[in-house]
């Protein structure tokens, strides 16, 4: 009988149980999108730039799988919001307290499992949807990434069905604990948090010191290694949430207590709405924070990742092409480039060697990068060293001069008169008199920089492979490297596409596990708002005036998380120092798309949530 | 005689659109509320008191017909002109208490004042005043939840209050109290009518507490059926008012 009851009241409250179903699956297809990466070890192996990428996987499940759990013991505690006003009038009317527990155990387990299942089936499609638009807007192929990956589906309906089976025990023993007076006033119930100075102080103290020893582990990664990962996890993780726990309480106290702000207009309500579920709040916002740091964190290293590809591709180049020998098609392609520096230089080639002729290189010297032992990108100067003997050489030779390093890498590298090109060949610097006793033909190379070395690559690519065919013909070998920047390039981003790929990817992830927090968070309270909506509507509140004071309740929420999350991802990117050349490049781009994408969504909930809880009227 | 605070004229309600099944919960209703006065509305269940009390409190729209508070055809106005004379003219105490429960006893007192733009100097000294006038200063600092039933009856009033509307408006206020507590509460809107010189309209069911008005409007299936005056003690009138009652039951039972 009772079973029957539940059933249909489960039915009367289908919108609410889908909220519920939405959250859980989100949270389900995320996971399992983790997990694709994380269980399949010869993909991540094989494409990743950071060697000890699987330990940083599993430091991931780790937090991942923490948050999960504060996640779903969140959601589910929904269900008893939903249940325990009928649960306790069931009880009034003669049911055993027995069977109302069991009753909550299985309804939550149920609802866990149908989540299970339509989550698992999303995340597939979700995984195979992102990792296809991913190669194709990128321009990447990574091969062995799957999407239906079996070991992954595995873990994820052992992970969830053992946190559904925890979660049902606690909602089933927290209803059977509960009097049946306490149950039938649920909705009214204040989740009060007590605050006191001195224990905020010591919490906010603690939140602080544990996310600086995060931070300065984040920070020292080179040194620490993996205790660095472990470290900076066990920490923030933690220090996030404590910072809600703590500070979050006291500072809507502290409005409160302030006279002037708390009794002008509206204020004191939406204050008070932030009160009102205090301890759902900070557990809300401490997850959308870590949230936003591991999703804004992971986007900005994939993408930081992808510019340092063309940042690492200058390391060695300070111009962008080095044309031998260009015939019409390179000239044409020349033209169409925008071309911010160009030099052209002689040569002749005879079995012997290959001789530059002196003058035009000093009246016209090429920039070359200046040698740097650090990781950061070299700066650019401009050969200025005198060549006053008639004859040098690149490489050691009994009669002639060695070469300024200078001009060294000006020959070897910018000009890329190198083996590279010519094979064992060597090398000369030489005077116009000299120039002029060679018996060969005079032979030109052009040296360009442009303004935008990614907008010409198709014309890059063109040359390059002329060169390599003259490459071929002085080597006497096949040739796919001709050692130019583009060619630099290429390998790079071959190598970094796999890492790319997975930041990216994840960041999707987790940014929208994020939305479907906040959504969750914001639908699931929206029922019980509506009375107090329509009260102050009654009592003569203007619409605006109810608009304005969603406005600012939704902001405060939404504010929060990310100032913590950004810091951290600031502050996170520090990791990657060792491995990206200037991990703060472009760092804005990501950064701004986010907030725009974020904004967007802050002004979609407010929407939403105003079409619910406002009364409707003409 | 001074100008009426309430101007009721022809004034008709019906619920369900055209072409659907309609319902005249109200029909040819017309009646003034004297500035000052207070007075009861009485009726059988279902007879078209609460859709009366909406109407004049601007939560519903009439059909046809005028309503004027305090000399102003409210019957005309937007829906943002609405919720202001709301908070301005208008107090409320509604069958269900209706506080905020996510503020205490005091923020709810406060929040019409707020909503007026009262400044925060004002607003403690006004809180405080009604608070004690209805005995409520002790609970100033609670939330709904944790005060009895009568206690929240009384903050709803002081709410209602507190910003001195020109008119309060209450729909069974004593329903859920107990008669100690029912008796404090009418005494305190006596109180204010004879010391605030503030109207009152008042639904109720229960005799007593209408022995507590001046005048006595019996409303049925939708219109004014009698209307009485208390000349005498509150005893005699509570006495009328049974009388009038009984004679409900027997006409009904005729039918
Ligand atoms: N929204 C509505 N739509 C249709 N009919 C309605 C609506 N609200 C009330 N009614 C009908 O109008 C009539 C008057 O209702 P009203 O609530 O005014 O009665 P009442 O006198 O307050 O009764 P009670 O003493 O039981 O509170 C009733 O017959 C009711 O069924
Ligand atoms: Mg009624």
């Amino acid at each position: 009988m009772l079973v029957k009851l539940t059933l249909s009241s489960m039915r009367k409250m289908f919108k609410d149980y889908l909220v519920l179903l939405f959250g859980l699956t989100i949270s389900i297809a995320i996971f399992y999108m983790f997990q694709t990466l994380a269980q399949n070890k010869a993909f991540v192996e094989a494409n990743s730039l950071i060697s000890s990428i699987m330990f940083v996987f599993h430091v991931g499940s780790f937090i991942l799988g923490f948050i999960t759990i504060f996640y779903i013991f969140y959601a589910t505690s929904f269900i008893q919001t939903l249940r325990q006003k009928e649960m306790g009038m069931y009880m009034t009317l003669g049911a055993k307290k027995g069977k109302i527990t069991q009753l909550m155990f299985f309804e939550t387990f149920f609802i866990g499992i149908i989540s299970l299942v339509v989550g698992i089936i999303v995340g597939v499609g979700l995984s195979i949807g992102i990792s296809d638009l991913l190669m194709q807007q990128l321009d990447f192929s990574v091969e062995g990434f799957k999407a239906v990956y079996t070991s992954s589906i595995l873990t994820t309906v052992i992970f969830y069905i053992i946190l559904f089976l925890l979660t049902s025990i606690v909602n089933a023993w927290q209803i059977g604990r509960r009097s049946v007076l306490h149950l039938l006033h649920a909705g009214q119930k204040q989740d009060f948090v007590k605050v006191s100075g001195v224990k905020t102080f010591f919490g906010v103290l603690f939140a602080i010191i544990l996310i600086g020893i995060g931070y300065f582990a984040m920070i020292e990664i080179e040194k620490l290694q993996q205790l660095g990962v472990i470290l900076a996890s066990v920490t923030i993780i933690p220090g996030t949430y404590l910072v809600f726990i703590s500070f979050l309480p006291y500072f809507l106290k502290k409005l409160k207590q302030n006279r002037q702000l708390n009794e002008k207009g509206i204020n004191s309500f939406t204050l008070g709405q932030l009160r009102f579920r205090m301890l759902n709040l900070t557990k809300v916002l401490g997850t959308v924070a870590m949230l936003i740091a591991l999703g804004l964190g992971a986007m900005t290293a994939g993408i930081s990742f992808y510019h340092n590809i063309e940042i690492q591709s200058s390391m060695f180049h300070a111009n962008d092409v080095a044309i031998h020998q260009p015939t019409e098609q390179d000239l044409e392609a020349l033209k169409s480039m925008d071309v911010t520096e160009q030099h052209t230089y002689t040569y002749k080639v005879t079995d012997d060697g290959i001789y530059f002729l002196k003058n035009k290189l000093i009246e016209d010297p090429p920039l070359v990068q200046a040698y740097n032992a650090q990781f950061e990108l070299p700066k650019k100067q401009r050969v200025e060293d005198k060549l006053p003997a008639s004859s040098y050489s690149l490489q050691e030779d009994a009669g002639s001069e060695e070469l300024p390093e200078n001009w060294w890498s000006a020959i070897s590298t910018e000009i890329n008169a190198s083996y590279n090109m010519f094979g064992s060949t060597s090398v000369y610097v030489v005077d116009q008199a000299k120039y002029d006793e060679i018996d060969a033909n005079d032979n030109e190379v052009i040296l360009a920089r442009v303004e935008d070395f990614k907008a010409d690559i198709p014309q890059i690519e063109k040359i390059d492979k002329g060169q390599a065919q003259i490459a071929e013909k002085y080597r006497g070998e096949p040739v796919e490297n001709t050692g130019s920047k583009f060619t630099n390039y290429v390998a790079l981003k071959s190598l970094a596409s796999g890492t790319i790929f997975m930041g990216i990817f994840l960041g999707i992830a987790f940014l929208m596990m994020m939305a479907s927090v906040l959504m969750f968070k914001l639908l699931s309270s929206a029922g019980a708002d509506i009375h107090r909506y329509s009260m102050l509507r009654k009592i003569g509140v203007r619409k605006s005036l109810l608009k304005k004071s969603i406005y600012r309740e939704l902001f405060l929420l939404f504010l929060f998380p990310a100032l913590v999350g950004l810091v951290h991802v600031i502050v996170g990117m520090q990791m990657f120092s060792f491995i990206i050349i200037e991990p703060y490049t472009k760092i804005w781009i990501p950064i701004s798309i986010f907030f725009v994408i974020y904004g967007l969504y802050y002004l979609i909930t407010v929407h939403l949530y105003k079409r619910i809880v406002l009364p409707k009227e003409k | 005689m001074s100008q009426p605070v309430l101007h009721v004229n022809h004034l008709n309600k019906v619920y369900g659109k055209k072409n659907e099944n309609q319902f005249h919960a109200l029909k040819d209703v017309s009646f003034d509320i004297e500035s000052g006065e207070f007075v009861g509305i009485m009726g059988p269940s279902g007879a078209g008191k609460t859709t009366l009390l909406n109407v004049i409190s601007t939560l519903d729209q009439s059909s046809s017909g005028t309503i004027e508070i305090a000399g102003t055809n409210i019957t005309a106005m937007k829906q943002n002109q609405l919720a202001d004379f709301r908070s301005e003219q208008l107090g409320f105490i509604f069958q269900d208490f209706n506080l905020l429960e996510n503020l205490t006893v005091y923020e709810n007192i406060a929040l019409p004042l707020s909503l007026k733009g009262v400044s925060t100097r004002h607003i403690k000294p006004s809180v405080m005043n009604v608070a004690q006038k209805l005995g409520i200063e002790k609970i100033i600092d609670k939330y709904p939840i944790t005060i009895s039933g009568g206690q929240k009856q009384r903050v709803a009033a002081a709410r209602a209050l507190v910003h001195e509307p020109a008119m309060i408006l209450a729909d069974e206020p004593t329903g859920a109290l107990d008669s100690k507590n029912a008796k404090s509460l009418m005494e305190t809107l006596v109180h204010l009518n004879e010391k605030l010189n503030t109207s009152i309209m008042l639904v109720t069911h229960d005799p007593l507490s209408a022995s507590y008005c001046q005048r006595i409007l019996f409303i049925q299936d939708g219109q004014l059926y009698k209307e009485i005056h208390r000349n005498t003690t509150r005893n005699s009138f509570h006495q009328e008012i049974l009388d009038v009652l009984a004679e409900f039951a027997t006409s009904n039972e005729l039918e």
